[in-house]
Order: C-alpha cells, then sequence, then structure tokens
C-alpha cells in the first residue's frame, strides 16, 4: 500500500518536472538568434529586427524596402517585427521593459518620440550624426524637433503632415466657383464655402464645403499668430487664451456652427475624410498627402492648393511625423545606423517610400527629386511643398507628458468645443486652466 | 447518506498524508501565486513608486495618489463609471427577469426566443458595437424611427447625437452593454425560476394569492439569492467596464464617456504611468471591495434563504 502511494507520488513529481522542462524548453528557443551573432563573425550577415505598424499591405511595402537595402548591403540581414497600430505599442514597450538585447528591436518606427527618449530606451544618434557626417539640413524645418529630446536627435522621422486642401473639381465648377489660388486667404475661403454649401428646406446641411478632422485646429491657430504653449519643449503656460488663438479656434468653430464644415464627430461617423469626399458629400477636406493614392485610384477630378491664411496671418504647417529611431538596448548599433541612414537618404528608402506614393518625404531634395514630382494627380504638387517649407513647431509639445495632456485635457476640452456644447471662450478658458494646472503638477518649467 | 456520515469519511484528520494534498494543488498554487499574488504585490509596489517604462526610478509614496485627486479627468471618469452602474445595473437585472418570466411560460417557440435573447452573450462585442454605431449615428435607423414616433404625436424633435454628444455618449455604451449582457442575466434567472418548488404556487393559489401577488411573495423571495449574486457579478462589471466604451466612442467626447478601466489603460499604455495607473487601479479595487462588503452586510436585510 505504501510502496504503491508513494510510485503514485513519484509519478507526480515526474510529470511536474516534464511539464516544467518543458516550459523551459520554450523559453530557451528564443536564444537561438544569439547564433547569428557568432556566424557573423565567419562572414554570415549581422542580423538586425526592423519593427513598424501597419497593414499586411504596409508590411509587404516595408519589406520590399528591406530587400531593397539588403541588395545593397549584403552584410546585414533585416528580420521584420510587424504588429497592428492597435497593439503596437503595448508589445514594443513590453519587449523593452524585458531589458533583453536578444528580443529588443535595432530599428523601430515610433511615435511620440521625446516620450520613449525620457524613459531611456532609445540610443542617441548625435554621435553617428557626428561621425559619419550625414546632413541634417536637408530636413524641412522645424521637424527634426519632433524627435529630439533635452537637444540631442534620437530619431528620423520618416515623412512630414504637409497638410493641404483637397477640392473636387466638379463642385466648385458646378458652383461656379473660382479654383482657389495659392495665396487665398480665409475671406476668400468663407465666400467659397458659402456658394459650396448646400442646404435642405431645414437649413440643415446636405453638402458640406469642408470636412477637416477636429486635430486640424492647431493650423488656423498657428497661422494667426496664437499658439499652444509658451514654449514647446519647457512650457510654463497655455496660451489658447491668447486673443490670437481665440480668433483662431473661433473661425474653426463658426465653420461648424453656420453649417460650412462638418462636425468631427458627425465626420466621424460618416467613415471619415475620404469617405466624404469621394461620396460627394464635401467639397474640400484638409487633409495630408495620405489621400492621394485612393482619390487616384477612385479616378476623381481632384486638385489641391495651400491652405487659407488669414489676411494679417501667415503661412504655417506642423512639423511631426513618427519616426525611425534606434533602441539603447539594440545588440547591432553599427549595423542598425547603416539602415537607419540608409532609410533616411536620397536614393534610400525615401525614394522607394516616395515613389511608392506612401509618404511625402521628410527630405527636401527627395520633395524636389522627380520620385515625389511625378505626372500623376494632384496637379500642383507645388502646394504641398509650399506648405511643408512653412513648417515650424506649435502643434505638439516635445517634452514626455504632452501625449498625457493632449490626449486627456486638450483633445478633449476641444471635442466640447467642436460638438457646440460650449462657446468657444469659455471652453478654451476651461482648458487653459486644466493645461496650467496640469503642468504645475508635473514641475515645469523645469 | 446523511451529511453527518459523509464529513466524518472526507474529513478525517489524517496528518500524515496532508503534504500529498498540497502536492496536487502545487500547479494551480504555483500559479496562483505568479499570476495573482505577485502582480498584486507589484501593483500596489508600482503604485507607491515613481514608475515608468523600464522600471523602477525612485520611491514615490502618496504622491500618485495625491494627484489622482487633483485629476479632473479622474473624478470624470469615476462620474462616467458610477452613471453606468446606476444605470446598467437595475435595467439589466429588471429587463433579465422580465425576460425569464416570459420565456418560463408555456409558449411556443420559448427555445428559440432563450436562443435569441442569448446570442449577444456569445457574439463579439466589436461587432456588435460597428451595427450599434450604423444604428445609432445621426441619421441612422434609431432617430428615423424617433422622428417617425414622435411626428406621430406632433412633438416636436432634433435628433440626438448619440454618440458625439456628451449628453446621450454614455447612454449610448448602456444601450450597448445591455443588449450585450442581459441575456447572461436572463439565463441565470431562468434557472432560478425553474427550481421554485410548484407546491408553493399551489398553496398561494388555495389561499387565494392572485398572479401578482404569487410573484411577489413567492417567486421573489425564492430567487432573491440570485438576485444578489447576479447584482454583485454585475456591478463589478459595470465598475470594470471598458470595452464597450472603448469600442463605442473611445472615451469621448471630451472624456464624456471614458469609464475608470480605460483611464487605467490610457495611462499605463499611451502615457506610459504605470504608476498613475496602479494607484488608480487600486482606488478601484478599495472601492469594489467596500461596495461588495456594503451588499454582503445589506443582503441580510432582502435575501432569503431557503435552508434557514
Amino acid at each position: 500500500m505504501k510502496l504503491k502511494r508513494m510510485m503514485g507520488i513519484g509519478a507526480l513529481v515526474l510529470m511536474m518536472a516534464l511539464v516544467l522542462s518543458a516550459c523551459t524548453g520554450v523559453g530557451l528557443q528564443p536564444a537561438a538568434p544569439a547564433e547569428s551573432g557568432e556566424q557573423a563573425m565567419a562572414g554570415e550577415p549581422t542580423v538586425i529586427t526592423w519593427a513598424f505598424w501597419g497593414s499586411p499591405e504596409e508590411a509587404a511595402s516595408h519589406k520590399r524596402v528591406a530587400d531593397a537595402f539588403m541588395a545593397e548591403h549584403p552584410e546585414i540581414q533585416i528580420e521584420v517585427w510587424n504588429q497592428p497600430w492597435d497593439d503596437y505599442f503595448t508589445k514594443i514597450q513590453a519587449l523593452w521593459a524585458s531589458g533583453d538585447a536578444k528580443v529588443i528591436p535595432d530599428v523601430a518606427f515610433l511615435w511620440p518620440t521625446p516620450r520613449y527618449a525620457a524613459e531611456g530606451v532609445l540610443e542617441n544618434l548625435d554621435p553617428y550624426i557626428e561621425a559619419s557626417g550625414y546632413n541634417l539640413d536637408d530636413y524641412w524645418p522645424g521637424l527634426l524637433e519632433s524627435a529630439k529630446f533635452e537637444g540631442s536627435v534620437y530619431g528620423f522621422p520618416r515623412d512630414i503632415e504637409a497638410n493641404v486642401i483637397y477640392y473636387n473639381k466638379d463642385m466648385f465648377d458646378a458652383a461656379g466657383v473660382a479654383y482657389p489660388s495659392d495665396d487665398w486667404t480665409w475671406d476668400d475661403f468663407l465666400a467659397a464655402a458659402e456658394a459650396l454649401t448646400q442646404k435642405d428646406a431645414n437649413g440643415m446641411t446636405t453638402v458640406y464645403a469642408l470636412a477637416a478632422e477636429g486635430g486640424k485646429w492647431t493650423k488656423w491657430v498657428n497661422q494667426n499668430g496664437g499658439g499652444i504653449l509658451d514654449d514647446y519643449t519647457n512650457p510654463s503656460t497655455c496660451m489658447l487664451t491668447d486673443p490670437a488663438s481665440v480668433a483662431g479656434i473661433q473661425f474653426f468653430a463658426d465653420l461648424m456652427e453656420q453649417g460650412y464644415a462638418m462636425r468631427p464627430a458627425d465626420l466621424n461617423q460618416a467613415g471619415g475624410d475620404a469617405g466624404v469626399f469621394s461620396s460627394g458629400q464635401a467639397a474640400m477636406i484638409l487633409q495630408n498627402t495620405s489621400r492621394v493614392s485612393a482619390f487616384n485610384a477612385a479616378g476623381m477630378n481632384y486638385d489641391v492648393a495651400p491652405a487659407p491664411t488669414p489676411a494679417d496671418g501667415k503661412r504655417w504647417n506642423g512639423a511631426g511625423g513618427a519616426a525611425w529611431v534606434m533602441s539603447s538596448g539594440s545588440d547591432n548599433k553599427d549595423a542598425a545606423w547603416t539602415f537607419i541612414q540608409w532609410l533616411q537618404s536620397d536614393g534610400g528608402g525615401q525614394t522607394l517610400y516616395t515613389e511608392a506614393g506612401e509618404i511625402f518625404p521628410a527630405l527636401q531634395s527627395v520633395a524636389n527629386s522627380p520620385a515625389f514630382m511625378t505626372d500623376q494627380p494632384p496637379a500642383n504638387k507645388q502646394a504641398i511643398i509650399t506648405e511643408a517649407a512653412a513648417s515650424d513647431v506649435g502643434g505638439f509639445g516635445y517634452f514626455p507628458e504632452w501625449g498625457e495632456l493632449s490626449g486627456s485635457i486638450i483633445e478633449p476640452g476641444m471635442e466640447a468645443i467642436w460638438a457646440g456644447e460650449v462657446d468657444v471662450e469659455s471652453g478654451l478658458a476651461d482648458i487653459c486652466t486644466q493645461v496650467d494646472q496640469f503642468l504645475a503638477d508635473n514641475e515645469y518649467p523645469k | 447518506m446523511t451529511p453527518h456520515t459523509s464529513s466524518r469519511r472526507l474529513f478525517r484528520w489524517r496528518p500524515d498524508q496532508q503534504w500529498e494534498g498540497y502536492l496536487f494543488i502545487l500547479p494551480s498554487f504555483l500559479g496562483f501565486l505568479v499570476f495573482i499574488v505577485l502582480a498584486v504585490v507589484m501593483s500596489l509596489g508600482i503604485s507607491v513608486s515613481e514608475w515608468g517604462l523600464t522600471g523602477f526610478k525612485g520611491f514615490a509614496g502618496l504622491i500618485n495618489y495625491q494627484q489622482l485627486l487633483r485629476d479632473p479627468v479622474f473624478w470624470q471618469t469615476s462620474w462616467n463609471t458610477a452613471f453606468y452602474i446606476v444605470t446598467i445595473v437595475p435595467l439589466q437585472l429588471a429587463l433579465g427577469l422580465i425576460m425569464a418570466v416570459g420565456l418560463n411560460q408555456a409558449i411556443r417557440g420559448a427555445l428559440v426566443y432563450r436562443l435569441i435573447y442569448f446570442m449577444p452573450v456569445v457574439t463579439t462585442i466589436v461587432a456588435g458595437a460597428i451595427v450599434f454605431r450604423l444604428l445609432l449615428s445621426t441619421n441612422g435607423p434609431v432617430n428615423s424611427l424617433l422622428a417617425s414616433a414622435f411626428g406621430l404625436f406632433n412633438l416636436p424633435f432634433s435628433a440626438p447625437n448619440w454618440l458625439g454628444s456628451s449628453q446621450f455618449s454614455k447612454w449610448s455604451v448602456v444601450l450597448l452593454t445591455l443588449w450585450k449582457n442581459t441575456g447572461f442575466t436572463m439565463v441565470v434567472y431562468l434557472a432560478a425560476l425553474q427550481g421554485v418548488p410548484r407546491e408553493l404556487y399551489d398553496a398561494a393559489h388555495t389561499d387565494g394569492a392572485n398572479g401578482w401577488q404569487r410573484f411577489r411573495n413567492v417567486t421573489l423571495p425564492l430567487i432573491s439569492p440570485t438576485t444578489f449574486f447576479l447584482f454583485i457579478f454585475q456591478m463589478i462589471g459595470a465598475f470594470q467596464l471598458f470595452t464597450e466604451p472603448f469600442v463605442m466612442t473611445r472615451g469621448g467626447p471630451a472624456n464624456s464617456s471614458l469609464s475608470v478601466v480605460q483611464y487605467i489603460y490610457f495611462a499605463a499604455f499611451r502615457d506610459i504611468r504605470m504608476d498613475k495607473a496602479a494607484a488608480m487601479a487600486w482606488v478601484l479595487f478599495i472601492f469594489i471591495f467596500a461596495f461588495t462588503l456594503f451588499q454582503n452586510f445589506m443582503q441580510k436585510r432582502w435575501v432569503y434563504y431557503e435552508s434557514e
């Protein structure tokens, strides 16, 4: 009896040992790539992991870029780590948090760069830039600011959001409105909007002059000489109650109040600006170049124009874009730098992405090259260059807590204004009270 | 077999055999230690530290908790969550009970109805949310129906913006949650109703009780343990509401439908403030724990156990 029991327990212990060893077996497997490091010395290529978000189609395009790089650099092999947007950030955070060089991606696509640089997971690129003489002057003005932390460059933005007005030529023709000029003003825009808007008997708009995402408000504020904060790296106070800022917001809110522009919540429900523009529900949209390939594929009769500016204002475009970064925990930093530098070069990744119609490039030389200046629509590509050349800081903060400040306080506050639930002045006053409180809580200015 | 003899056989004190028992629970106990106890202790530690992406940066004491008290978004999400609890829990219990009582009758096709009402429980919430977004859109079917209903009585009607206004966004989330979960409440109530002894109804009938009186004085007390279970269960569910607002409104507009758990998620993964997220999780836990204790205490007043 006793012997039988002992045997039973022995079997149980054996089973648990097997289960545990099976677990460690699985755990050991990711160590396999370590062998490639040893192989590299024997003439085998160095393997670097490249992380980005995107759909399978976007991933396929990234892989074509990786293939082109590997053809030029047989000594480096690129392994792809791809996740959909919704999972990308939580998963890459987990990889970095693990601190394990074997699983940390060497090169990653990232936004917002300062937030992660502050956590110490990104490599300071200054020494590499200096050693290789990489040219930073080719970037659009202000663009690199979005990838800097404490004065050093931690990433290279791949593209820049150059927000232009897309307009439906057929609808302008039908309404008898002249196409926008390159120097049209807010007043010109209002006149065109009034002629393009169609309303039903109850005064409800059926065709909108403009469909613009709520987040585009920074353009109106900065064009008018206003701003969000007094300083975008080390802020001390909120500037949204400044009269110039208020007037910029008021311009946008009035467009909605008068039924000229779709309210952002309605736009969202209607399927976004590409949808309402394609279906003729809106004659114009304010958007970056990401819509071009879809409108071209649909064969739409459209063109683009620079955004209208206030009579006594200036042209302004928000300088920012997701950037290629290097992990500070990378175990192949030199190869990673070679790859990043190639990605961000005329003739390298910048040209390939631009030719594929996926980006408006971060490098001015590529924007002015045949890669961008094709004979495909839109005809007025100069409008995009005009906006990009007016790029500047002012669209977002470059300090680590910006995402929280913007996501929890500023944008929700703006949503209430766009929905018409609060008037512009008191809405902005409320936002500024909370922003100033937030800055004080986080000990700004530092 | 009387309870007396069975307990004697099962629970006889055999000290020499005890360690084997521990050995048998060891695998799941290890899992419990690592995934529950360790996680709970860690989160308490994180909530009193300065803690970012790569880990410990310094001891922070109660600073994270103090920041929460001053954070208007936290108060807003707390209010939103309170709204979800006081609307979703009673509505779900009432609707579930009405559906269960209805389907407990001998009607044709009762099984088919039970299936239909239970389907949302096993349907993917994201798919449900997409359909709800279409139904509730400003020019959608719900508003068209409402408009014609108001028109019938010549009442003035302005179409509510279910998803895009602070006034109605919470109600959209409530509607989706009710659609999704009421089927579960119904099934549990159905089981409880079928456990009510027939003879009690016969006795009440003999005493001259009408239908409502039988329901009020026989059915309700006898299913009160089920009501108590569902109440606690749904309340905790409403406290922890995440997916419904996340897929319906993303918490907007103007944070008007943002739940506490959604804010915890944003703090952890959007803002990389693990410390603040952990502090919020603990505040939420304290509230859930306190409410559950309170209900446990209150149940003596209204929950009737047959065995007593």
